[in-house]
Protein backbone atom coordinates (compact mmCIF):
# COMPACT_ATOMS: atom_id res chain seq x y z
CA UNK A 1 0.00 0.00 0.00
CA UNK A 2 1.07 3.63 -0.79
CA UNK A 3 2.26 5.63 1.91
CA UNK A 4 0.48 8.40 0.35
CA UNK A 5 -3.00 9.17 0.60
CA UNK A 6 -5.05 8.22 -2.01
CA UNK A 7 -7.23 10.85 -1.31
CA UNK A 8 -4.71 13.67 -1.40
CA UNK A 9 -3.09 15.67 -4.23
CA UNK A 10 -1.66 13.30 -7.00
CA UNK A 11 0.93 15.56 -8.19
CA UNK A 12 4.17 14.31 -7.63
CA UNK A 13 6.63 15.96 -5.52
CA UNK A 14 9.84 14.88 -3.74
CA UNK A 15 13.33 16.45 -4.50
CA UNK A 16 15.50 13.02 -4.06
CA UNK A 17 12.18 10.45 -4.71
CA UNK A 18 8.82 11.42 -6.61
CA UNK A 19 5.95 10.58 -4.68
CA UNK A 20 2.17 11.93 -4.09
CA UNK A 21 1.60 15.17 -2.82
CA UNK A 22 -1.36 13.39 -0.63
CA UNK A 23 -1.88 16.58 1.17
CA UNK A 24 -5.94 17.11 1.04
CA UNK A 25 -6.91 17.86 -2.71
CA UNK A 26 -9.34 20.85 -3.25
CA UNK A 27 -9.48 20.33 -6.80
CA UNK A 28 -9.38 18.48 -10.18
CA UNK A 29 -6.74 19.33 -12.76
CA UNK A 30 -9.12 20.11 -15.76
CA UNK A 31 -6.23 18.87 -18.01
CA UNK A 32 -5.03 15.45 -16.40
CA UNK A 33 -7.58 14.63 -14.48
CA UNK A 34 -5.61 14.54 -11.03
CA UNK A 35 -6.61 15.85 -7.29
CA UNK A 36 -4.80 18.92 -6.50
CA UNK A 37 -4.31 20.45 -3.53
CA UNK A 38 -4.23 24.60 -3.64
CA UNK A 39 0.28 24.45 -3.43
CA UNK A 40 -0.32 22.82 -6.70
CA UNK A 41 -2.46 24.81 -8.57
CA UNK A 42 -1.61 27.10 -11.03
CA UNK A 43 -2.74 29.19 -14.17
CA UNK A 44 -1.44 27.89 -17.46
CA UNK A 45 -0.56 30.68 -20.33
CA UNK A 46 -4.51 30.43 -21.34
CA UNK A 47 -5.15 31.69 -17.54
CA UNK A 48 -6.91 28.00 -16.60
CA UNK A 49 -6.17 27.27 -13.17
CA UNK A 50 -4.51 23.40 -13.51
CA UNK A 51 -2.04 21.45 -11.82
CA UNK A 52 1.89 22.40 -11.74
CA UNK A 53 2.93 19.83 -14.00
CA UNK A 54 0.61 20.45 -16.75
CA UNK A 55 1.01 24.21 -16.09
CA UNK A 56 5.17 23.42 -16.54
CA UNK A 57 4.32 21.54 -19.53
CA UNK A 58 2.79 24.54 -21.46
CA UNK A 59 0.12 24.16 -23.95
CA UNK A 60 2.21 21.82 -26.00
CA UNK A 61 -0.52 18.82 -26.71
CA UNK A 62 1.92 16.56 -28.61
CA UNK A 63 3.13 15.80 -25.39
CA UNK A 64 0.49 13.24 -24.73
CA UNK A 65 -0.36 12.34 -20.65
CA UNK A 66 1.92 12.91 -18.16
CA UNK A 67 2.97 9.83 -17.48
CA UNK A 68 6.12 9.53 -19.37
CA UNK A 69 7.24 12.83 -17.78
CA UNK A 70 6.27 11.44 -14.42
CA UNK A 71 7.99 8.33 -15.16
CA UNK A 72 11.62 10.82 -16.76
CA UNK A 73 11.54 12.39 -13.56
CA UNK A 74 11.36 9.78 -11.25
CA UNK A 75 15.17 9.00 -9.54
CA UNK A 76 14.81 5.44 -9.79
CA UNK A 77 14.35 5.50 -13.24
CA UNK A 78 18.07 6.26 -12.85
CA UNK A 79 18.61 2.82 -11.70
CA UNK A 80 16.48 0.50 -13.79
CA UNK A 81 19.31 -1.97 -14.75
CA UNK A 82 20.35 -1.68 -11.08
CA UNK A 83 19.71 -4.96 -8.66
CA UNK A 84 17.33 -4.52 -6.77
CA UNK A 85 16.59 -1.04 -7.46
CA UNK A 86 14.90 -1.69 -10.49
CA UNK A 87 11.40 -0.82 -12.07
CA UNK A 88 9.50 -3.98 -10.03
CA UNK A 89 11.48 -3.01 -6.61
CA UNK A 90 9.60 -1.86 -3.64
CA UNK A 91 11.44 1.27 -3.76
CA UNK A 92 9.34 1.99 -7.41
CA UNK A 93 6.51 0.75 -5.75
CA UNK A 94 6.62 2.99 -2.89
CA UNK A 95 5.84 0.43 -0.33
CA UNK A 96 8.86 1.16 1.81
CA UNK A 97 9.45 4.97 1.72
CA UNK A 98 11.96 6.61 4.01
CA UNK A 99 11.10 8.44 6.33
CA UNK A 100 13.73 10.68 5.80
CA UNK A 101 13.70 10.71 2.13
CA UNK A 102 14.11 14.30 1.24
CA UNK A 103 11.04 16.44 0.65
CA UNK A 104 10.53 19.97 -1.38
CA UNK A 105 11.15 21.82 1.99
CA UNK A 106 14.41 20.51 2.45
CA UNK A 107 15.34 21.58 -0.78
CA UNK A 108 16.91 24.94 0.14
CA UNK A 109 19.86 23.32 2.36
CA UNK A 110 20.62 20.63 -0.35
CA UNK A 111 21.57 22.84 -3.38
CA UNK A 112 24.55 20.91 -4.23
CA UNK A 113 23.27 18.14 -5.68
CA UNK A 114 26.50 15.82 -4.63
CA UNK A 115 25.97 16.33 -1.06
CA UNK A 116 22.01 14.82 -1.13
CA UNK A 117 23.07 11.33 -1.08
CA UNK A 118 25.45 11.23 1.76
CA UNK A 119 24.06 9.10 4.09
CA UNK A 120 20.92 8.18 2.44
CA UNK A 121 21.78 6.24 -0.88
CA UNK A 122 22.50 3.11 1.43
CA UNK A 123 24.26 1.45 -2.01
CA UNK A 124 26.71 4.12 -2.20
CA UNK A 125 30.52 2.92 -1.87
CA UNK B 1 41.60 -16.74 23.79
CA UNK B 2 39.44 -15.68 21.27
CA UNK B 3 36.88 -12.37 21.69
CA UNK B 4 33.90 -11.64 19.71
CA UNK B 5 34.54 -9.56 16.54
CA UNK B 6 32.19 -7.60 14.76
CA UNK B 7 33.22 -6.24 11.44
CA UNK B 8 30.50 -3.61 10.15
CA UNK B 9 31.42 -3.33 6.18
CA UNK B 10 28.10 -1.80 4.60
CA UNK B 11 28.45 -0.26 1.13
CA UNK B 12 27.48 -1.20 -1.93
CA UNK B 13 29.88 -3.25 -4.56
CA UNK B 14 32.08 -5.68 -3.53
CA UNK B 15 35.09 -3.35 -1.91
CA UNK B 16 33.87 -3.26 1.17
CA UNK B 17 32.83 -6.94 2.52
CA UNK B 18 36.08 -8.19 0.14
CA UNK B 19 38.05 -6.21 2.17
CA UNK B 20 36.58 -7.12 5.68
CA UNK B 21 36.54 -10.73 4.39
CA UNK B 22 40.06 -10.85 4.53
CA UNK B 23 40.79 -9.32 7.83
CA UNK B 24 37.54 -11.62 9.59
CA UNK B 25 39.40 -15.01 7.86
CA UNK B 26 42.50 -14.18 9.94
CA UNK B 27 40.88 -13.00 12.96
CA UNK B 28 38.46 -15.84 12.38
CA UNK B 29 41.88 -18.46 12.23
CA UNK B 30 43.98 -17.10 14.99
CA UNK B 31 40.60 -18.31 17.11
CA UNK B 32 38.55 -15.18 17.25
CA UNK B 33 34.49 -15.38 16.76
CA UNK B 34 33.70 -13.17 13.94
CA UNK B 35 30.62 -11.62 12.54
CA UNK B 36 31.04 -9.67 9.42
CA UNK B 37 27.68 -7.13 8.81
CA UNK B 38 27.04 -6.22 4.94
CA UNK B 39 24.08 -4.91 2.38
CA UNK B 40 25.99 -5.03 -0.34
CA UNK B 41 23.40 -6.10 -3.24
CA UNK B 42 26.24 -8.56 -4.56
CA UNK B 43 26.94 -10.37 -0.59
CA UNK B 44 23.57 -12.77 -1.22
CA UNK B 45 25.11 -14.47 -4.00
CA UNK B 46 28.72 -14.65 -3.61
CA UNK B 47 29.54 -17.29 -1.39
CA UNK B 48 31.65 -16.00 1.60
CA UNK B 49 31.70 -18.55 4.38
CA UNK B 50 33.49 -20.74 1.93
CA UNK B 51 36.30 -18.75 2.17
CA UNK B 52 35.83 -17.55 6.16
CA UNK B 53 35.41 -20.95 6.94
CA UNK B 54 34.73 -21.58 10.48
CA UNK B 55 34.95 -19.17 12.88
CA UNK B 56 33.38 -16.41 11.40
CA UNK B 57 29.44 -15.75 10.42
CA UNK B 58 28.06 -13.03 7.89
CA UNK B 59 24.88 -11.37 8.32
CA UNK B 60 23.28 -10.35 4.89
CA UNK B 61 21.07 -6.92 5.36
CA UNK B 62 18.24 -6.47 3.13
CA UNK B 63 19.70 -4.41 0.22
CA UNK B 64 15.87 -2.48 0.30
CA UNK B 65 16.42 -1.55 3.88
CA UNK B 66 15.20 2.12 4.36
CA UNK B 67 17.93 4.08 6.75
CA UNK B 68 15.72 3.83 9.98
CA UNK B 69 15.40 0.15 9.71
CA UNK B 70 19.65 -0.14 8.78
CA UNK B 71 19.87 1.86 12.24
CA UNK B 72 17.69 -1.02 13.70
CA UNK B 73 19.63 -3.96 12.22
CA UNK B 74 22.65 -2.44 13.69
CA UNK B 75 21.84 -1.66 16.87
CA UNK B 76 20.41 -5.60 16.91
CA UNK B 77 23.75 -6.57 15.98
CA UNK B 78 25.29 -4.29 18.43
CA UNK B 79 23.04 -5.93 21.03
CA UNK B 80 22.91 -9.45 19.70
CA UNK B 81 27.00 -9.93 19.12
CA UNK B 82 28.11 -7.76 22.41
CA UNK B 83 31.49 -7.50 20.50
CA UNK B 84 34.69 -7.07 22.41
CA UNK B 85 36.31 -5.60 18.91
CA UNK B 86 33.92 -3.43 16.32
CA UNK B 87 35.78 -2.79 13.42
CA UNK B 88 33.99 -0.29 10.74
CA UNK B 89 34.95 -0.44 7.47
CA UNK B 90 35.17 3.10 5.77
CA UNK B 91 32.57 5.06 7.11
CA UNK B 92 33.49 6.25 10.71
CA UNK B 93 29.64 7.69 11.23
CA UNK B 94 28.04 4.51 9.70
CA UNK B 95 26.72 4.00 6.04
CA UNK B 96 23.45 6.14 6.81
CA UNK B 97 25.18 7.91 9.84
CA UNK B 98 23.58 5.39 12.39
CA UNK B 99 26.86 4.79 14.22
CA UNK B 100 27.93 8.76 15.10
CA UNK B 101 25.71 8.94 18.16
CA UNK B 102 26.38 5.68 19.08
CA UNK B 103 30.19 5.15 18.96
CA UNK B 104 30.58 7.62 22.14
CA UNK B 105 28.73 5.12 24.02
CA UNK B 106 29.92 1.78 22.80
CA UNK B 107 32.41 0.19 26.03
CA UNK B 108 34.25 -1.94 23.27
CA UNK B 109 37.64 -2.00 20.97
CA UNK B 110 36.88 0.19 17.89
CA UNK B 111 38.91 0.20 15.05
CA UNK B 112 38.38 1.95 11.92
CA UNK B 113 39.46 1.00 8.18
CA UNK B 114 40.06 3.97 6.65
CA UNK B 115 40.49 4.56 3.22
CA UNK B 116 40.23 7.21 0.43
CA UNK B 117 37.00 9.14 1.59
CA UNK B 118 35.36 12.00 -0.83
CA UNK B 119 36.57 15.23 0.42
CA UNK B 120 33.19 16.90 0.46
CA UNK B 121 31.67 14.52 2.34
CA UNK B 122 34.69 14.32 5.09
CA UNK B 123 34.49 18.21 5.52
CA UNK B 124 30.19 18.63 5.25
CA UNK B 125 29.67 15.61 7.92
CA UNK B 126 32.36 16.07 10.26
CA UNK B 127 33.72 13.05 9.55
CA UNK B 128 36.82 14.09 11.63
CA UNK B 129 34.49 13.99 14.72
CA UNK B 130 33.73 10.74 14.31
CA UNK B 131 37.56 9.31 13.85
CA UNK B 132 38.24 10.72 17.10
CA UNK B 133 35.77 7.91 18.66
CA UNK B 134 38.04 5.09 17.56
CA UNK B 135 40.75 3.64 19.54
CA UNK B 136 42.73 2.76 16.42
CA UNK B 137 42.93 3.60 12.54
CA UNK B 138 44.25 1.02 9.83
CA UNK B 139 45.32 2.53 6.83
CA UNK B 140 45.04 -0.56 4.08
CA UNK B 141 47.49 -0.08 1.47
CA UNK B 142 46.26 3.54 -0.02
CA UNK B 143 46.69 7.53 1.52
CA UNK B 144 43.19 8.52 3.41
CA UNK B 145 42.14 11.54 4.74
CA UNK B 146 43.56 11.03 8.39
CA UNK B 147 46.53 8.75 7.62
CA UNK B 148 48.31 11.18 9.65
CA UNK B 149 45.81 10.74 13.01
CA UNK B 150 48.19 9.52 15.63
CA UNK B 151 46.13 6.55 16.21
CA UNK B 152 46.72 5.43 12.49
CA UNK B 153 48.71 3.00 11.02
CA UNK B 154 49.72 1.76 7.98
CA UNK B 155 49.59 -1.60 6.44
CA UNK B 156 49.87 -3.49 3.37
CA UNK B 157 47.01 -3.96 1.04
CA UNK B 158 44.25 -6.49 2.28
CA UNK B 159 42.93 -9.43 -0.09
CA UNK B 160 41.25 -11.91 0.44
CA UNK B 161 43.56 -14.45 -0.05
CA UNK B 162 46.78 -15.81 1.27
CA UNK B 163 49.68 -15.96 -1.50
CA UNK B 164 49.56 -19.81 -1.64
CA UNK B 165 45.76 -19.93 -1.99
CA UNK B 166 46.00 -18.15 -5.86
CA UNK B 167 46.39 -20.80 -8.57
CA UNK B 168 49.41 -21.68 -10.96
CA UNK B 169 49.25 -19.82 -14.08
CA UNK B 170 48.62 -22.85 -16.25
CA UNK B 171 45.79 -23.99 -13.71
CA UNK B 172 44.06 -20.69 -13.46
CA UNK B 173 44.77 -20.30 -17.02
CA UNK B 174 42.29 -23.67 -17.39
CA UNK B 175 40.01 -22.40 -15.07
CA UNK B 176 39.05 -19.35 -17.75
CA UNK B 177 39.45 -21.54 -20.82
CA UNK B 178 42.35 -20.74 -22.04
CA UNK B 179 44.75 -23.80 -23.08
CA UNK B 180 47.83 -23.55 -20.84
CA UNK B 181 50.11 -24.70 -23.87
CA UNK B 182 48.47 -21.06 -25.54
CA UNK B 183 51.42 -18.83 -25.09
CA UNK B 184 49.26 -15.75 -26.16
CA UNK B 185 48.94 -13.69 -23.52
CA UNK B 186 45.56 -13.49 -22.05
CA UNK B 187 43.22 -10.37 -21.00
CA UNK B 188 40.66 -10.31 -18.43
CA UNK B 189 38.09 -7.67 -18.54
CA UNK B 190 36.33 -7.49 -14.53
CA UNK B 191 32.81 -6.74 -14.29
CA UNK B 192 32.15 -5.46 -10.81
CA UNK B 193 30.65 -2.13 -9.34
CA UNK B 194 27.32 -2.81 -10.36
CA UNK B 195 24.68 -5.16 -12.48
CA UNK B 196 25.17 -2.01 -15.83
CA UNK B 197 29.23 -1.93 -15.07
CA UNK B 198 29.58 -5.95 -14.84
CA UNK B 199 27.37 -5.83 -18.69
CA UNK B 200 29.21 -3.13 -19.85
CA UNK B 201 32.50 -5.31 -18.99
CA UNK B 202 30.92 -7.44 -21.35
CA UNK B 203 30.68 -5.67 -24.22
CA UNK B 204 33.97 -4.09 -23.96
CA UNK B 205 35.60 -7.93 -23.64
CA UNK B 206 33.23 -8.35 -26.43
CA UNK B 207 34.86 -5.30 -28.29
CA UNK B 208 38.53 -5.58 -27.30
CA UNK B 209 38.04 -9.80 -29.10
CA UNK B 210 37.30 -7.99 -32.07
CA UNK B 211 40.11 -5.77 -32.08
CA UNK B 212 42.68 -8.09 -30.64
CA UNK B 213 41.73 -10.76 -33.19
CA UNK B 214 43.84 -14.03 -33.12
CA UNK B 215 46.76 -12.46 -31.07
CA UNK B 216 45.45 -12.68 -27.40
CA UNK B 217 42.03 -14.59 -26.28
CA UNK B 218 39.67 -12.21 -24.21
CA UNK B 219 37.72 -13.10 -20.68
CA UNK B 220 34.87 -11.47 -19.12
CA UNK B 221 35.17 -11.87 -15.72
CA UNK B 222 31.94 -11.67 -13.58
CA UNK B 223 31.10 -12.14 -10.35
CA UNK B 224 27.85 -14.52 -9.56
CA UNK B 225 25.02 -11.89 -8.80
CA UNK B 226 21.32 -11.08 -9.47
CA UNK B 227 22.63 -10.11 -13.13
CA UNK B 228 22.98 -13.70 -14.32
CA UNK B 229 22.15 -14.05 -16.97
CA UNK B 230 22.90 -10.85 -18.57
CA UNK B 231 19.88 -8.99 -19.86
CA UNK B 232 19.96 -7.85 -23.25
CA UNK B 233 20.27 -3.66 -23.92
CA UNK B 234 16.40 -2.95 -24.02
CA UNK B 235 17.03 -0.61 -26.64
CA UNK B 236 18.67 -2.20 -29.81
CA UNK B 237 18.79 -5.65 -30.99
CA UNK B 238 20.48 -8.47 -28.89
CA UNK B 239 24.48 -8.14 -29.33
CA UNK B 240 25.57 -10.84 -32.16
CA UNK B 241 29.42 -12.66 -30.89
CA UNK B 242 28.69 -11.01 -27.70
CA UNK B 243 31.30 -13.21 -25.05
CA UNK B 244 29.87 -14.69 -22.58
CA UNK B 245 30.73 -14.52 -18.24
CA UNK B 246 33.19 -16.55 -17.02
CA UNK B 247 31.67 -16.56 -13.18
CA UNK B 248 34.82 -16.27 -11.39
CA UNK B 249 34.85 -15.24 -7.73
CA UNK B 250 37.29 -14.59 -6.03
CA UNK B 251 39.18 -12.86 -9.18
CA UNK B 252 41.96 -13.11 -7.29
CA UNK B 253 42.67 -16.77 -7.50
CA UNK B 254 42.83 -16.58 -11.25
CA UNK B 255 45.19 -13.97 -11.35
CA UNK B 256 47.99 -15.68 -11.96
CA UNK B 257 47.07 -16.70 -15.46
CA UNK B 258 46.03 -13.26 -16.54
CA UNK B 259 48.41 -11.23 -18.45
CA UNK B 260 46.49 -7.79 -18.97
CA UNK B 261 43.17 -6.99 -16.13
CA UNK B 262 41.03 -4.74 -17.46
CA UNK B 263 38.62 -3.09 -15.33
CA UNK B 264 37.20 -0.39 -12.99
CA UNK B 265 39.93 1.38 -10.29
CA UNK B 266 37.74 0.32 -7.06
CA UNK B 267 39.89 -0.99 -4.36
CA UNK B 268 40.34 -4.77 -4.82
CA UNK B 269 40.78 -4.51 -8.03
CA UNK B 270 43.53 -2.33 -8.32
CA UNK B 271 45.14 -3.77 -4.92
CA UNK B 272 44.70 -7.39 -6.62
CA UNK B 273 46.21 -6.04 -9.73
CA UNK B 274 49.34 -4.34 -7.99
CA UNK B 275 49.87 -7.12 -5.93
CA UNK B 276 50.13 -9.98 -8.12
CA UNK B 277 51.65 -7.95 -10.08
CA UNK B 278 49.13 -7.70 -13.45
CA UNK B 279 49.37 -4.90 -15.92
CA UNK B 280 46.04 -3.19 -15.12
CA UNK B 281 44.29 -0.45 -17.42
CA UNK B 282 41.07 0.65 -15.77
CA UNK B 283 38.33 3.53 -16.46
CA UNK B 284 37.34 5.53 -13.45
CA UNK B 285 34.09 4.97 -12.22
CA UNK B 286 32.10 7.63 -10.78
CA UNK B 287 31.07 6.45 -6.66
CA UNK B 288 29.98 8.67 -4.11
CA UNK B 289 32.25 7.81 -1.46
CA UNK B 290 35.34 6.68 -3.84
CA UNK B 291 37.64 8.57 -5.64
CA UNK B 292 38.74 5.89 -8.54
CA UNK B 293 40.86 8.26 -10.96
CA UNK B 294 42.70 9.23 -7.34
CA UNK B 295 43.46 6.00 -6.75
CA UNK B 296 44.46 4.73 -10.04
CA UNK B 297 47.90 5.76 -11.17
CA UNK B 298 48.68 7.46 -14.22
CA UNK B 299 49.84 4.35 -15.92
CA UNK B 300 46.49 2.57 -15.17
CA UNK B 301 43.98 4.71 -15.60
CA UNK B 302 42.39 5.15 -19.10
CA UNK B 303 40.27 8.20 -19.68
CA UNK B 304 38.06 6.93 -22.39
CA UNK B 305 36.78 2.86 -23.92
CA UNK B 306 38.84 4.38 -26.43
CA UNK B 307 41.81 5.29 -24.54
CA UNK B 308 41.68 2.34 -22.82
CA UNK B 309 41.40 -0.21 -25.94
CA UNK B 310 44.41 1.50 -27.37
CA UNK B 311 46.32 0.94 -24.17
CA UNK B 312 45.33 -3.09 -24.34
CA UNK B 313 46.54 -3.37 -28.12
CA UNK B 314 49.61 -1.77 -26.83
CA UNK B 315 50.48 -4.14 -24.07
CA UNK B 316 49.78 -7.34 -26.06
CA UNK B 317 52.32 -6.25 -28.10
CA UNK B 318 55.51 -7.89 -28.65
CA UNK B 319 55.70 -9.11 -24.91
CA UNK B 320 53.69 -8.52 -21.90
CA UNK B 321 55.77 -6.90 -19.20
CA UNK B 322 54.74 -8.06 -15.90
CA UNK B 323 56.06 -6.58 -12.53
CA UNK B 324 57.17 -8.66 -9.48
CA UNK B 325 54.35 -9.81 -6.66
CA UNK B 326 54.44 -7.51 -3.71
CA UNK B 327 52.01 -9.75 -1.82
CA UNK B 328 53.21 -9.07 1.82
CA UNK B 329 49.77 -9.68 4.12
CA UNK B 330 48.27 -6.32 5.17
CA UNK B 331 45.69 -8.36 6.39
CA UNK B 332 47.73 -10.56 9.19
CA UNK B 333 49.83 -7.61 10.37
CA UNK B 334 46.22 -5.48 10.71
CA UNK B 335 45.24 -8.38 12.88
CA UNK B 336 48.21 -8.70 14.97
CA UNK B 337 47.98 -4.75 15.67
CA UNK B 338 44.05 -4.76 16.51
CA UNK B 339 45.02 -7.51 19.34
CA UNK B 340 48.05 -5.66 20.31
CA UNK B 341 47.11 -2.12 20.07
CA UNK B 342 43.09 -2.65 21.20
CA UNK B 343 42.50 -6.24 23.16
CA UNK B 344 45.42 -5.92 25.45
CA UNK B 345 45.04 -1.85 26.55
Amino acid sequence: MSPFSTDGCEVSTGFLFSHPCGLPAGALCPRCGKSVCDAHLSSNQEGALVCTSCAAAGDDDSEGDDSTNEDSEDPSSYYEDYGYYGSGSSWSRGSSKDPHDFTEADGESLRHEQDASFEEDLGGS
Amino acid sequence: MGTRWLIYALGGGMGHFTRACGLARVAARRGHRVTVVTNSVFAPAVPLEDVLGAGAHVHRLNPDLAKAAVREAVECLLDGVRPEVLVVDTFPRGLAGELAPLLPGLRMGKVLVHRDLNPTYVERFNVAAAVEDFDLLLVPGEDAPFSQHPRAVRTAPWLLLERDEWLGRAQARQQLGVDPEDARPLVAVMGSGNAEEVAEAGAIATRLQARLGASAPVRWLAPPGPWFPVRPAKSGAPARNMLQPVRVWPALAVMPGVDILVGAGGYNTVQEARVTGTPLVALARARRYDRQAVRLRPEELARTEAELMERVVALVGPRVARAPETYSGGARDAVALIERTVLSA
